[in-house]
């Protein structure tokens, strides 16, 4: 029974970026696609609303507040500008904060050079080789991380680039993999702020403290996600701009949305996909599944145990680890002030990581069931290159909190407000005086981002980045023992973040096999 | 200062004193149960030397003091003497400790869903207090394992395996509603095997025994100790099995044997029992082949084919692990078969390498001089293109300090050396 009396070619179950990436860009290679989203809006942690249901006039980034990596080629393809989306910033610089109002810009020319020799000329003159060094591994490695399916020769395809790059770079890359961050900063740079922030930068959204050994990795893994797109950049409108484009895009293409249907079962016939069922008891038929929910659940609740071997259960990637990164969002009265902070930097993503001792001991705080005295942060203030997210002379700051853990001991119920009060102390040794413009402030713990936005186990930001989990250990898009049901949803290749990548990537293999056949 | 010329322990320290109630010359005295009861506070790792419930009961048997490990535990070597017991077993009965078989508990909901996608058999037939032999394999159809499978209720079961595979069954049961543990410590076992052994749990007070069919089991009570008794065992003849608590294990044992003995009932150690199985024709995990995880070269782990199990694999159901491989490999045939070697010969021979035109093909796993046949036997894996060559095997021969080394030839054994009828009779023989 078709839904309608329409018959689909495909479902995409979970509106995610990477679902709506997987719908438009099936629905660009003229399939007939039906899109299902359980929960009453799309787009997942990727959305823009009111700091509280009081406040409806400012508008907030809710859970992640930068486009970091979307990939210029979905850009492109799924023509996302002519479906809304502009970027009120792009490619924003980072700025280390500092408490004596000394702040620094991750040097990106020469006058960011200059301002950093002005502090410490050692580390100034370091940068730029230690820059083109992560650079030139980074783009080394970009090709095997972003394939569009993992494939079984990376290493082999990794010496060959190494040793077409030059005699020693196989030899340094394979000391970089390995190695932490911490160590790799301690050897190259002094000066506290930079490695914080660097260090910072490598371990945000993992449980992993700067010490922890593959942490360099994340350094590279950041950087080349970095260069597919056009650098960390705000859209006009925040996140939500980028759902309501790839949902235009679905539908510019026929494609239909649907939310609020919540998928409980596959349909089988024999050993190959026939369809879905939904809560409602409908059946909708289509001969091909794209999952965008975790691979377990999938696997589990979707498929269900009887339809797998026990070897095929054992390969699927474990359990997600459990999210790592608070949220907070704040509505002010006014532009909060940073002393020293140049005006053109306030639309800048704000770092504020003192040295990488603190990192190390947040993430220390954090695997105990803590929260650190001291938390580090990452900020933006969308209001100040997106005027029309707040009322004209008030702002939004939008502050993800690492290592906030899952679990605190004591439970969160009896310490948010310790976690709200220590962040806004540490925000106000920063900005004097932020704590007095404050309107509202909404605290997301992990577990709140898990039943409010539907990231499982709270996890949004990015899963476990370590070698040992990419490529190959990652679950590809056709590795599904059903024939017709793919995946491509976080824990799939290539990776997290949102990029949209898993699930552009696999609607591309998916359409490029249709014409092969 | 040597440990030699070290002073006596220091005469005041109460726990280095003999204790008066043992006294060391007296052959007969009891032993002390603490010795080998482990701490409190130990480690259920801590301890290297693992006894079986039944040790001290077995211990009293023993004239010859051999014991050996049987996964892990020390169970007995030889009681009384090879021949002793051997006449025991094949002319009466022969009751003998299976305590270290790795038993688990499979029950819930779904504890039949996970049976049958687990082993390569339908397992949905099998009726309560029944038993059924087991293969399971990994994906690439490689044999992990094999069991007796015995259903204890509607939903729940007992796995008996030679290995431990609580691993793979915890992985295999994700997502269903079915629990698995090891009760390899709550359960004692005992095999009590030979043409009377009916007759010596009749005599024990199991009235109405012999009206029980080949592998079924049921619940019962011996001298008033509750007890699962099952037709079930590895010697090819009649032969029971009773799983019981381990605490009652020893009474059990020697109300039994006091019971038996008028009927010839002997106690038998691990060299019968594999000489048992070996003139039955049964394979043992981790001897004849090794389980797929366990085989670093893939080649010492058998499909189900070449194991000779091809009626126990059912594609006819939808799903079970190593399903697809093994379809795969279904109409052909397998390059290798696990088989019975009769080797001429009238002395006890070890042999390992059998070989056809002068080229190895295979090599014998267990091997056995079998009193009943008069000649040396064996189990081996051997190139199914080699098995209708002349087969030889490369034995080696002591006479005292001297070595022979033979080419004996060797032939296949078409069925079991002992393998009587009274094994499937019901009601089974009380008397031979």
């Amino acid at each position: 029974m078709a839904w309608g009396g329409r018959k689909y070619d495909a479902i995409v179950i979970g509106g995610s970026h990477n679902g709506l990436a997987a719908a438009a860009g099936l629905a660009r290679a003229s399939q007939r696609v039906l899109l299902l989203e359980a929960g009453p809006q799309l787009g997942g942690t990727g959305v823009t609303a009111a700091v509280g249901p009081e406040y409806p006039e400012y508008n907030v980034p809710s859970v992640a507040h930068l486009l970091e990596a979307l990939p210029r080629r979905i850009e492109r393809d799924l023509k996302l500008a002519r479906h809304g989306l502009r970027l009120a910033a792009r490619n924003i610089p980072t700025v280390m904060l500092d408490r004596d109002g000394r702040h620094l810009v991750l040097p990106r020319n020469r006058k960011d050079l200059a301002a950093l020799a002005e502090v410490n000329r050692k580390d100034a003159a370091a940068w730029p080789d230690f820059d083109s060094r992560i650079g030139r591994a980074a783009a080394m490695l970009a090709p095997l991380l972003f394939d569009a399916a993992p494939r079984r020769t990376l290493l082999r395809r990794l010496v060959w680039r190494a040793e077409w790059h030059g005699p020693d770079s196989l030899g340094r890359l394979m000391q970089l993999l390995p190695q932490s961050v911490g160590d790799l900063l301690d050897a190259e740079f002094e000066l506290p702020l930079l490695k914080g922030a660097l260090a910072l930068d490598a371990v945000l959204g993992t449980s992993d403290g700067p010490y922890a050994p593959g942490t360099a990795f994340r350094l590279l893994h950041r950087r080349a996600m970095r260069g597919l797109g056009r650098g960390p950049s705000i859209p006009l409108g925040g996140p939500g701009a980028l759902t309501d484009a790839l949902a235009a895009a679905v539908a510019a293409q026929r494609g239909e949305i649907r939310t609020g249907t919540r998928v409980v079962r596959l349909l089988l016939e024999g050993n190959a996909v026939a369809g879905v069922e939904t809560d409602d008891g409908n059946a909708i038929i289509a001969p091909l599944v794209v999952s965008a929910l975790d691979p377990r659940t999938t696997m589990f609740d979707l498929l269900g145990t009887a339809h797998l071997e026990t070897g095929f259960v054992r390969r699927l990637p474990p359990a997600r680890p459990q999210g790592n990164v608070g949220k907070l969002n704040l509505a002010l009265d006014g532009l909060p002030e940073f002393p020293g902070l140049a005006a053109a930097l306030h639309g800048a993503r704000l770092l504020l990581a003192p040295s990488l001792e603190a990192v190390e001991h947040a993430a220390v705080e954090a695997a105990r069931g803590g929260i650190a005295g001291d938390p580090v942060m990452e900020i933006t203030m969308p209001g100040t290159v997106d005027p029309a997210l707040c009322p004209a002379g008030h702002h939004v700051m939008s502050v993800l909190l690492p290592f906030t853990p899952y679990a605190v001991e004591g439970g969160w119920a009896s310490r948010r407000d310790e976690l709200m009060q220590r962040a806004l102390r540490m925000l106000d040794q920063y900005a004097p005086g932020l704590s007095g413009r404050l309107i509202a402030a909404e605290l997301l713990t992990p577990p709140d981002i898990e039943t409010q936005f539907g990231a499982s186990g709270g996890n949004w930001y990015r899963g476990s980045l370590a070698p040992a989990a990419i490529h190959e250990a990652r679950t590809a898009g056709q590795a599904a023992p059903v024939a017709g049901l793919w995946l491509c949803g976080p824990g799939t290749h290539p990776g997290d973040g949102v990029t949209g990548l898993p699930g552009y990537a696999l609607a591309e293999t998916i359409a490029a096999e249709r014409r092969r056949q | 200062m040597t440990p030699d010329t070290l002073p006596p322990p220091d005469a005041s320290d109460a726990g280095d004193r003999p204790r008066p109630d043992i006294d060391p010359l007296d052959e007969r005295a009891a032993v002390d149960p603490a010795l080998f009861e482990q701490p409190a506070d130990a480690s259920p790792f801590a301890r290297a030397v693992l006894t079986t419930p039944l040790h001290l009961a077995v211990a009293a048997e023993s004239r010859l003091n051999r014991w050996t490990a049987w996964n892990g535990f020390t169970v007995a070597a030889l009681l009384t003497g090879f021949d002793d017991e051997y006449r025991a077993l094949r002319g009466a009965a022969a009751l003998t400790d299976i305590s270290p078989l790795t038993k688990y508990r499979i029950a819930g909901r779904d504890a039949g869903a996970f049976l049958d996608r687990l082993v390569t058999a339908r397992v949905a037939p099998l009726a309560v207090d029944r038993a059924m032999h087991v293969l399971f394999c990994e994906e690439n159809g490689l044999l992990l394992g094999d069991g007796l499978l015995f259903r204890l209720a509607d939903d729940e079961y007992r796995l008996v395996t030679e290995e431990t595979h609580l691993a793979w069954l915890m992985d295999s049961a994700i997502g269903l509603r079915v629990r698995v543990e090891d009760v390899g410590d709550t359960l004692a076992a005992m095999s009590l095997q030979g043409p009377l052994a009916a007759a010596c749990l009749s005599a024990a007070g199991l009235a109405g025994i012999e009206n029980l069919p080949p592998m079924a089991g049921r619940w019962t009570a011996m001298a008033g100790m509750p007890l699962y008794v099952s037709r079930t065992g590895i010697g090819g003849d009649l032969g029971y099995e009773l799983w019981v608590d381990p605490e009652e294990a020893p009474h059990v044992w020697r109300h039994l044997m006091q019971a038996g003995a008028p009927l010839g009932l002997r106690a038998a150690g691990m060299v019968l029992r594999e000489l048992a199985r070996l003139e039955a024709g049964l394979s043992r995990a981790g001897r004849d082949w090794l389980g797929a995880f366990a085989a670093i070269d893939p080649a010492h782990a058998l499909t189900p084919f070449e194991y000779g199990a091809e009626r126990q694999v059912d594609f006819g159901k939808p799903l079970f692990n190593g399903r697809a491989a093994l379809l795969g490999r279904a109409g052909q045939t397998p390059p290798r078969r696990l088989v019975g070697l009769a080797v001429e010969g009238l002395e006890p021979a070890r042999f390992a390498a059998v070989m056809a035109g002068g080229h190895p093909v295979g090599i014998a796993t267990t091997t056995g001089f079998s009193p009943a046949w008069g000649c040396n036997i064996a189990l081996a894996t051997v190139e199914t293109a080699a098995l209708s060559a002349a087969l030889s095997v490369d034995a080696e021969i002591r006479d005292g300090l001297t070595l022979r080394r033979l080419a004996l030839p060797a032939r296949l054994l078409a069925e079991p050396v002992w393998a009587p009828a009274r094994r499937h009779a019901v009601p089974a023989p009380l008397k031979t």
